[in-house]
């Protein structure tokens, strides 16, 4: 008789693949069919241990702690994070060259507002033609701007500056009304 | 109902496991696009890959610690590793058999330090003569092979439940252990006669 059936051929006879010849060793050898059976009668035996299922909210509850822990985490460096300062750097240049020599008050006419503003631009921006509107009735708000024009003048307004200014449009108005 | 989906129907065989299917559409690719949109740091993308994932993690924790408290706080574990090592996983295996590998890592470290000296078991074990073909009659019987289960040797204990009870092909279990399909065949085959030993020594 051929030599018992190896541990790896066992297991591929439990899968459910086997040869001619590896049935007829089996029918042969009853020291091999009985390591089968064994295995076989194991294996059942196994599957029967199951996990005990979690009360039925717990993987909502799981989920949600391991996505709350993940947003308590510092903040993950991407592999490619070395590009980020590079690309910050690049863009400050081109804002700085852009900017360059245009600093809001240095020439007559209404300035491009800066990239950054939340501004919409001076020509599709509504509240500038009010403003205009204000200033040019007012002897004492049109002088504010300086011989810059209107736009030019507002985008170089600090915050205090603008505060400032729309109070004064207020009173305008309050006083107006009245 | 149990976490092990593999219960529904107990074949006397254990499932050939096919290669998970690829290409648009399929799990692994799913996993892929997830992947790459936690790389791009899309959080969203990863509690896809936690509904995805948890059961299976959670069985797995649960296999190794066999109580629902430690199960929890490591499957947790197990996804915040993956979500800090996720921009360094560049794919060579399924997502699957990564997120495998950190979770048996996981479970072996937490029972290290949990039992620092435990007593390693022989490969093979003399046999008590007893039958374990018996079926089993209560719950307890069922904890009672869980914790036969966790006395296995390591790599005995790993094998059985990645391929009996995660359902992994033989070629994702050699590759979540390192290890090639020829020994974790053989090591399938140790573990259930090992299994079988074990039981009979607890009903004993």
């Amino acid at each position: 008789m051929a030599a018992h059936l190896s541990d790896e051929i066992m297991t591929e006879l439990l899968e459910g693949s086997s040869s001619l010849e590896q049935e007829g060793h089996l029918a042969a050898c009853e020291e091999c069919a009985s390591r089968l059976g064994q295995a076989q009668a194991t294996l059942d035996l196994a599957l029967q241990a199951e996990v005990p299922e979690p009360p039925g909210l717990y993987w909502e509850v799981l989920r949600r702690n391991v996505s709350r822990r993940i947003a308590e985490e510092p903040r993950r460096r991407l592999p490619w994070g070395w590009l980020v300062p590079v690309a910050a750097t690049a863009g400050a240049i081109v804002v700085a060259l852009s900017l360059g020599g245009h600093s809001p008050g240095a020439s007559g006419g209404p300035q491009a507002l800066p990239p950054w503003s939340a501004l919409p631009p001076i020509e599709e921006d509504l509240d500038l033609v009010v403003v205009s509107g204000f200033a040019l009735e007012n002897d004492e708000l049109a002088g504010w701007d300086e011989g810059r024009g209107i736009g030019a003048f507002i985008v170089a307004l600090s915050d205090e500056e603008s505060a400032a200014l729309v109070e004064a449009l207020r009173a305008e108005r309050r006083e107006g009304d009245l | 109902m149990a976490v092990t989906a593999q219960a529904q129907a107990l074949p006397l065989v254990l499932a050939a496991g096919a290669a998970p299917a690829e290409g648009p559409g399929s799990p692994r690719e799913a996993d892929r696009e997830a992947v790459e949109a936690c790389q791009r740091g899309e959080r969203e993308a990863f509690d896809e890959l936690v509904v995805r994932y948890q059961r299976k993690m959670y069985g797995l924790c649960f296999r190794y610690v066999n109580n629902h408290e430690d199960a929890n706080d490591l499957t947790q574990e197990v996804f915040l590793k993956a979500w800090r090592a996720i921009g360094r996983f560049r794919g060579q295996s399924a997502f699957s058999t990564w997120l495998y590998r950190i979770g048996v890592n996981a479970c072996l470290n937490f029972l290290a330090k949990r039992r620092p000296h435990t007593q390693e078991l022989p490969e093979t074990l003399p046999d008590s003569g007893i039958r374990a073909d018996q079926r089993l009659e209560s719950r307890d019987q069922a904890r009672r092979v869980r914790e036969a289960v966790q006395r296995l040797p390591e790599k005995q204990r790993a094998t059985l439940i990645l391929k009996i009870y995660q359902e992994l092909t033989h070629q994702e279990v050699a590759q979540v252990l390192g290890s090639t399909v020829g020994t974790v065949k053989a090591n399938l085959f140790h573990a259930l006669g090992n299994l079988r030993k074990l039981v009979a020594e607890e009903r004993g």
